[in-house]
């Protein structure tokens, strides 16, 4: 499918050798949107949660965030956000799937350091997951550079597509599930929200949900 | 695709085929192990798979591919194991007697094993190796060398390393680099002496992996003999 088709007027080219970003209103908006997300997220304080389970109990229930783990979780979020703004304003398929991985291993490190185990059994198994994912993500993004000999996304949009492409594209459309943690897999991935720090663990949730936006985009681009 | 001969474009499904292979092969390894750091190392070993794929294409591109894929699998291994241990840790501080239980030993019976073998041969083949990777020179030599420090370092059970032999090997690999450097900088300012810039680079880039590999090696046995 065309580019002008999906994301609105053309609005310029970056030529960057073999890369070439291009710039349509869809892709901008969403870029815009994480960023200033990414924005809201650097000056938030986290937030303080009441253990429902110690509720009617004299113990305290407050589970807070102390200021260590508080820094890195802010750090990683942010990076977390600027590699999901990068993933939806790449041009090149193959930096498509290194932005998504770097999300999902960002997405364990925010919750790393939590102090609930049932959260980091999660994050365990997500991250099984999204290793396992590695292997469909990457090898399809090989696949469609194998069978058209280009990664860019703009020269893919103009050919059609063959069986091998076809078949790359499947792999790949596993490994964006998988890696991002959606559908068939979100199992593990929705416990991981249940800890505290509310705004850094939004943007687990958030660089998923844009970057699945984005994936539907540049499989229609590939396979039409 | 006219300069590149058929037998390597015949190899591309061959490859992908055993890629995938490999890949089920393990998904179907980690459905039936149960055991949290058995899954861990099968799934790198589905990491090794989606090596196989994307190296198959075979071409300069795609060795600009399998880079940052190697990096990602391992950091993605990195972030998975810290999880685990930072999971076990809290565990542990949940409930300190969790981890009073007995370990159980690879042998059936008490291990002793006195030879004088055991004590000698090490030093030998270490020296061989070493020998070995000063006559290779250049990276394969360095990482013989290494493996020979290496083996060194696992024989000898001395606990507590001085921190002057630790500094040492450091300062070794840092005179390494600096040879390493001017050998890069003689090809280019006087290409004449090209045999005496790889001379150094060579002997520069073996101090430099044997040196990291030995200190990879030291590090380990100081970890392994925490107890």
């Amino acid at each position: 499918m065309d580019i002008v088709t999906l994301g609105g007027n053309l609005l310029g080219t970056i030529p960057l050798g073999d890369i070439v970003l291009y710039l349509t209103p869809f892709n901008l908006f969403l870029f815009a949107v994480l960023l200033g997300f990414t924005a809201l997220i650097a000056f938030s304080k986290p937030e303080t949660q009441i253990e429902a389970a110690k509720f009617n109990t004299l113990g305290v229930a407050e589970v807070k965030v102390d200021e260590k783990e508080f820094k890195q979780r802010r750090f990683l979020s942010v990076i977390c956000g600027i590699a999901s703004a990068g993933a939806m304003i790449t041009g090149d398929l193959f930096n498509f799937t290194l932005f998504m991985a770097l999300v999902g291993i960002l997405n364990i490190g925010i919750v790393s350091a939590v102090k609930q185990t049932s959260v980091l059994n999660s994050a365990f198994n997500y991250g099984l997951i999204a290793m396992m994912c590695s292997l469909p993500l990457f090898g399809g993004a090989a696949i469609i550079l194998a069978a058209t000999g280009t990664l860019s996304l703009s020269v893919l949009s103009q050919m059609s597509a063959s069986p091998m492409v076809v078949f790359g594209a499947i792999l790949m459309l596993i490994g964006i599930l998988g890696e991002s943690g959606v559908a068939p897999f979100f199992a593990s991935k929705a416990e991981m929200f249940r800890t505290p720090g509310s705004p850094f663990i939004v943007i687990i949730h958030l660089s998923s949900l844009f970057i699945i936006v984005r994936a539907v985009e540049i499989l229609l681009l590939v396979l039409w | 695709m006219m300069y590149v001969p058929q037998a390597f474009i015949s190899m591309y499904l061959p490859a992908i085929y055993a890629g995938l292979i490999v890949g089920f092969i393990a998904t179907m390894a980690i459905a039936i192990k149960r055991e949290e750091l058995h899954i861990l190392i099968l799934t790198d070993l589905v990491g090794l798979a989606m090596i196989f794929v994307v190296s198959a294409v075979g071409t300069d591109l795609a060795e600009a591919l399998i880079l940052p894929g190697l990096v990602v699998e391992l950091a993605e291994t990195l972030a998975i194991s810290e999880i685990l241990i930072t999971r076990e840790m809290r565990k542990i501080e949940q409930d300190p007697r969790a981890n009073l239980k007995t370990s159980s030993s690879m042998f059936p019976q008490a291990f002793s094993l006195d030879m004088e073998i055991m004590t000698t041969a090490p030093n030998f083949i270490a020296l061989v190796l070493i020998g070995y990777g000063i006559f290779l020179t250049g990276f394969t030599g360095g990482a013989v060398a290494g493996g020979g420090i290496v083996l060194y370092a696992l024989s000898k059970k001395a606990r507590g390393l001085p921190v002057l032999i630790l500094d040492g090997v450091a300062g070794v690999s840092g005179i390494a680099w600096c040879l390493w450097i001017i050998g890069f900088l003689l090809f280019f300012v006087t290409p004449q002496y090209w045999l005496l810039a790889l001379f150094l680079a060579a002997c520069g880039l073996l101090l430099k992996v044997a040196s990291k590999v030995g200190l990879i090696g030291l590090l380990m046995r100081e970890d392994i003999d925490k107890e």
